[in-house]
């Protein structure tokens, strides 16, 4: 039977376990029901998660009501497809800035795309472990930017570039092709990090099977793990679309904001107008409650809803890859729709198929490029011309790919590698460009008068102080008031909820709210708190407002932190008798407590730079003193930099001023956030 | 070997008719079995007999399952853990388990072993750090550990990691332990220490443990259960278990028939 032998320095212990400090309960009768105490956390837990979802599902029936009166008058039909947009004449077609958001986020997509994946398959499949640690996070900045510096970076650097370029073809210094740039480029981070995810999420068994074959680096990333990660790669893209889709500040600030639809459609240089720009320029100017201000609330629920769309469509798409890498399981009835098609094709015409296809694809791209070369040059030169010139460009192309087969491997590989870097070094370049151009010409404008003193002569003299501290405190409350609700929610989720009806409404509630475009909340911000509440243009007002658009990007970080700590911990702090609480509390906490920092900083970093939120709720153009009260209006930062470069010429000093400041502040939270999620991942380890 | 044993003194659990659910699939039928004091009681059984299930049914770990459904009894000390009198803190509080995988917290080596006592309402430090030596000292890891008592738990070796969750266990006193396949993560001579650490927690402790290896079972088992689909098929002490089964499937187990 068990031997008993001391093998290994065991301490021989007394029958009773004396010694052993611990209250002398072994043995002691379970019978001894106490209060519950997970009753209570588990209470106010489940409150904050539902006034999360309380506060989404009001905006939207806010929005949607407030918008009715609009539809009823102008009807939903006339409104989508009329083609006049003059609130003052009383016409109200909203096709005009339906298609400029359409044009200009296509036109973004078409910058941001190459770029983007690009850059994404440099970094996961071309770079050393050593660049991409490098490169990731500086390609992150990108995310950091607030739009409100891009507009400006925009309005002072891009369009007069561009109008030097095109000068025949320019009328004016704002156009379609320089919103689209900018979008591309505030759209590049989410492009990038959501594809480089999914290139990285294809197992590195597929590509040992591939190279194991005698298949080059290059041959392996094309024909095994893009296709492998093309869903996710989609995915990346859509969102980044939603991204350009939602953007308000830097459309503004170089697209020209005329309603009209591009004449002909293609005319990159004509001005356009997006739906945000839309709700942004008229709403400090209707009429309360009348038919212009409803038509603005219908104008934003489009947007809304188009946004949600899109932002559904990338998640599930985002859902396929997981699924095809088998990270997630396929539903049982799955359709397979190409699976069962092929299988009923006989052997004969399916070869005869695969035959086809790279005739079919050279075909198709030939055809995309002549019609997207020929509308571009039609812009420059007479239409035959265009023509002409885009046949010989289509048919130089198909040239090429032809002579493609005569190129072995291996130098396939090199001349791609080559182009990869050259685009990875562009996109730095760009992102140097930005940062440079205002650090170069803003640092001569920082002093101590700059930073402490009040704006003179409407912000072209004088200093910041009081947007500083409006920024400081704007932010403060933000937090005061997003963090429990954000935090209570998230840990929620991960913890309590269970799979039902209830949990399910509250994460497509955060979904909703998290892809919802900033001026939708300013939108909401104004109409409810602001006039509604009678709060007036304030702190409080634009805090709540603030708050409401950072709630989901707390929600769901905290969530996805939390989640990330083995349940294994929760059980075995169970096991000993705590509480479920007790184990949250000081186990799963701790050690989830990078991540939700993280997210925390980064969340509160965006909510600095925003400026569509806070321009009808909070901020005005000039104080004369700093004061701090919740219920008066103060000057932020983004505002102040929005205000001076639209509005004041000659602050051009101060307007670069303003921007250091604004971008030193935002960019240094991310510097922070990326300290601590290095700081606590050295020790979470599972 | 012969025991004689008294069935008031030395019955430390007692399973009566325990039937489990999850959601619609039941997972436990109708299984009765003692668990003798300071014994160790092996269970064992194929992939998905449901032996894992019963051990976590032992200090209620299966009430974090949703849908999780218990009839029967499973009595401690003659009380009914699933009774509506019984408080599920103090029945793990009192029943403490040992999981297949090492999953020491976050902490360091200290806090890992001062967290359950001050759970429990314990803040005297020297009080704390006689806790600290006494439970290490039961898991044989104290000679190993004494010099770096702050260092992160994640930084030891996987065998040191699995006593110290035994020390961690062992922390707040409990009477019983369960270890759920303890050693299936551990090389064999990190697996050779536990086990003559399990032999001789027996001494203080009733001890139960679910085990994959017939071998193990043999090695330190008093008695043995083998579990079937998620019933009882046989119950003894684990010389008659494994030399001379009763129930033909618990022969064709045994002798390698079918794992």
């Amino acid at each position: 039977m068990a031997s008993s032998d001391m093998a290994f320095g065991f301490e021989e212990v007394g029958k009773t376990g004396a010694g052993l400090e611990t209250p002398d309960v072994k043995g002691r009768s379970i019978n001894s029901r106490r209060f519950n105490p997970d009753t209570i956390p588990k209470l106010v837990l489940t409150v904050t998660a539902l006034s999360a979802v309380i506060v989404v599902f009001f905006i939207i029936v806010y929005i949607t009501s407030l918008s009715l009166p609009a539809f009823k008058e102008i009807g939903v039909w006339e409104f989508i497809t009329g083609d006049r947009w003059q609130p003052g004449h009383g016409y109200y077609g909203a096709l005009p800035l339906i298609t400029g958001t359409v044009l200009v986020t296509a036109g973004s997509i078409m910058f941001a795309v190459p770029l983007g994946v690009g850059a994404a398959i440099y970094l996961s499949e071309i770079a050393s472990e050593r660049v991409r640690n490098i490169l990731k996070p500086v390609c992150e900045v990108f995310a950091g930017i607030p739009s409100v510096v891009y507009g400006f970076f925009g309005m002072i650097v891009l369009c007069p570039f561009l109008l030097d370029l095109f000068p025949d073809q320019l009328k004016y210094s704002t156009s379609w092709l320089a919103g689209s740039i900018l979008l591309g480029i505030m759209a590049l981070p989410t492009v990038i990090s959501v594809s480089e995810d999914a290139i990285r999420a294809v197992p590195v068994s597929y590509r040992r099977a591939s190279l194991a074959m005698g298949a080059t680096g290059w041959e392996t990333t094309t024909k095994v793990i893009l296709p492998a990660a093309s869903s996710g790669v989609i995915a990346a893209v859509i969102l980044g679309i939603g991204r350009a889709m939602g953007e308000t500040m830097a459309v503004i600030m170089v697209s020209g904001n005329s309603p009209i639809i591009p004449e002909p459609l293609f005319n990159i240089f004509s001005n356009i107008r997006t739906l945000t720009a839309t709700v942004a320029l008229e709403m400090p100017e209707v009429v309360y409650n009348g038919i212009h201000y409803s038509s603005l609330f219908a104008v934003a629920l489009l947007l809304l809803v188009s946004v949600i769309l899109v932002n559904l469509t990338a998640n599930a798409i985002g859902r396929r890859t997981r699924r095809k890498l088998g990270i997630i399981k396929a539903p049982k009835h799955s359709l397979d729709l190409k699976g069962r098609i092929l299988d009923r094709i006989d052997d004969e015409t399916l070869r005869a198929i695969h035959r086809a296809k790279p005739v079919i694809r050279t075909m198709l791209s030939a055809a995309v490029l002549f019609a997207l070369a020929s509308m571009m040059l039609s812009l420059f030169m007479s239409s035959n011309m265009a023509l002409l010139s885009a046949g010989a460009i289509t048919a130089g192309f198909v040239l090429l790919s032809r002579a493609m087969r005569y190129v072995s491997s291996t130098d396939k590989q090199t001349a791609a590698h080559t182009s990869l870097k050259l685009l990875m070094v562009f996109v730095l370049i760009l992102l140097a460009v930005i940062i440079g151009d205002i650090l170069v010409k803003g640092l001569p404008a920082i002093s101590t008068d700059f930073i402490f003193g009040m704006p003179s002569n409407s912000g072209r003299e004088g200093g910041i102080w009081p947007a500083i501290t409006g920024t400081l405190e704007l932010i403060s409350f933000t937090a005061v008031i997003a963090l429990p609700l954000g935090i209570g929610a998230g840990i929620y989720l991960s913890q309590y909820a269970r799979e039902n009806k209830f949990t399910r409404t509250v994460r497509n509630a955060v979904d909703a709210l998290n892809g919802t475009p900033s001026i939708v909340f300013g939108l909401f911000g104004m109409s409810a708190l602001v006039m509604a509440l009678g709060w007036g243009y304030s702190v409080i007002a634009g805090s709540v407002t603030l708050a409401f658009m950072i709630l989901p990007v707390i929600i769901k970080t905290t969530e996805e932190a939390v989640s990330a700590v083995p349940k294994s911990l929760i059980e075995a702090s169970m096991a000993m008798g705590s509480s479920k609480w007790q184990a949250i509390y000081k186990v799963v906490l701790p050690a989830a407590l990078g991540g939700v920092i993280t997210g925390i900083i980064l969340s509160l970093g965006r909510a600095a730079g925003e400026t569509a939120p806070i321009m009808f709720t909070a901020a005005v153009a000039f104080k004369s003193q700093v004061s701090f009260s919740l219920f008066e209006p103060i000057m932020a930062l983004p505002y102040h930099l929005y205000f001076l470069a639209s509005e004041v010429t000659g602050s051009t000093a101060n307007q670069y001023g303003t921007a250091v400041v604004l971008l030193g502040i935002v960019l240094s939270m991310f510097l922070v956030a990326s300290l601590v999620r290095h700081h606590y991942s050295k020790n979470a380890k599972w | 070997m012969v025991i004689a044993l008294n069935e008031n003194t030395d019955l430390a659990m007692n399973v009566k008719n325990l039937n489990l659910w999850y959601g619609k699939n039941q997972a436990l039928f109708d299984v009765s079995m003692p668990i003798w004091r300071n014994k160790i009681t092996a269970l064992i059984g194929p992939s998905g007999c449901g032996k894992s299930t019963l051990i976590r049914a032992f200090n209620r770990m299966n009430d974090l399952v949703d849908g999780c459904r218990v009839e029967g009894l499973v009595e401690y000390n003659g009380q009914n853990i699933y009774g509506p009198e019984a408080d599920v803190l103090e029945v793990r509080t009192q029943i403490g388990m040992i999981f297949q995988s090492p999953n020491p917290f976050p902490m360091t080596i200290r806090d890992n072993i001062t967290y359950g006592p001050k759970i429990h309402g314990i803040k005297d430090q020297r009080k704390l750090d006689k806790i600290v030596e006494e439970s290490l000292r039961k898991a044989a890891l104290w000679d190993e550990v004494k010099d770096r008592l702050n260092t992160y738990a994640m930084k030891l070796s996987g065998g040191q990691q699995q006593r110290l969750c035994i020390a961690r266990a062992l922390s707040i006193n409990p009477d019983v332990l369960l270890m759920d396949e303890p050693t299936s993560a551990l090389d064999p001579l990190a697996t050779k220490k536990i086990e003559e650490l399990a032999v001789q927690l027996a001494k203080e402790y009733t001890v139960v443990i679910v085990t994959h290896n017939m071998q193990q079972a043999q090695r330190i088992a008093d008695y043995t259960a083998f579990m079937y689909l998620g019933e009882l098929a046989e119950f003894g002490e684990t010389k008659q278990i494994f030399n001379d089964p009763k129930n033909e499937l618990t022969k064709n187990y045994v002798h390698g028939v079918f794992s």
